[in-house]
């Protein structure tokens, strides 16, 4: 069967989470307007089309010293990616990353390279407030990329991250751990260690389950 | 000092607990990159001291 059209498009079942069909087949697809995502249904339930969604995107606002996401992480994702792009930060910032209102136990390492020199210039998170480097902010731009995984679980929550600079004369690398706690969190905070953030945009990703 | 949080869509000033929290996570912070330039004024002293560069240690520590 061919299906062809080069100034239409073909359009799904449209519905909601909680008005899907009720007698779902094998392979239907229908597009959610409330979570704006495909779903199919595989057999016994409907799962994401992507392995990856977009659960939020929240702009970050003017001069903030910490921004909130409070409806992240839920029971329908055990995975998820985290980016902030674009914006700028006052001065040279780390990003730190706290989850709900926990502020102890967090742990991490951060094995880095000084650009210039090659040397190793590595640190860590030793029981501490926050992981300490989840992204980085200059007066050019903000960048952070990292993964959280089972922050919604009651499990132990494992970061991870890359870390890069974005001087000059300063360093790259990664960095990964875990937050000592088993609290099913829902929320997260991005804290710079000094000065303010404005603009850009933080965006939240849940792997699909199935 | 003041300063602004944001939760979602809302921005506005800290509270003095979000005040204290924030500054006591910043002193941390500060602290950290003190410590760490200490480290690398040490570090300097030492091979000023010694009279050779950081390449030159780093071989005779077996290094590359």
């Amino acid at each position: 069967m061919t299906i062809s059209a080069t100034t239409q498009g073909l359009r799904m079942g449209v519905a909601t989470s909680t008005s899907r069909p009720t007698v779902p087949f094998d392979g239907q697809v229908i597009s959610e307007t409330d979570t704006d995502s495909l779903v199919v249904y595989k057999g016994s339930a409907w799962a994401p089309v992507s392995a990856l969604t977009l659960i939020t995107a929240q702009t970050i606002g003017t001069a903030v010293s910490s921004v909130t996401v409070s409806s992240a992480f839920s029971a329908t994702y055990d995975n998820y990616q985290i980016t902030i792009a674009g914006g700028v930060a006052s001065t040279a910032v780390n990003l730190g990353l706290q989850l709900g209102s926990t502020t102890t136990g967090y742990y991490a390492g951060y094995p880095r390279v000084t650009y210039s020199s090659g040397a190793s210039n590595n640190s860590a998170d030793n029981n501490a407030a926050l992981w300490s480097r989840a992204g980085v902010g200059s007066s050019n731009s903000l960048a952070a990329n990292f993964y959280l995984l089972s922050p919604n679980l009651a499990k132990n929550t494992v970061f991870q991250t890359w870390y890069n600079d974005l001087d000059t004369t300063s360093v790259g690398g990664t960095g990964s751990g875990f937050a000592n706690n088993t609290t099913q969190f829902t929320a997260f905070t991005i804290i710079p260690n000094t000065g303010t953030l404005t603009g850009g945009t933080i965006r939240v990703y849940g792997y699909s389950n199935s | 000092m003041t300063y602004k949080v944001q939760i979602d869509d809302l921005v506005r000033d800290a509270t003095a607990d979000e005040i204290a929290k924030i500054e006591s996570q910043r002193s941390e912070a500060q602290a950290e990159a003190k410590a760490k330039a200490d480290k690398a004024s040490a570090r300097e002293a030492l091979l000023d001291k010694l009279g050779i560069t950081a390449d030159e240690a780093q071989l005779l520590l077996g290094g590359m």
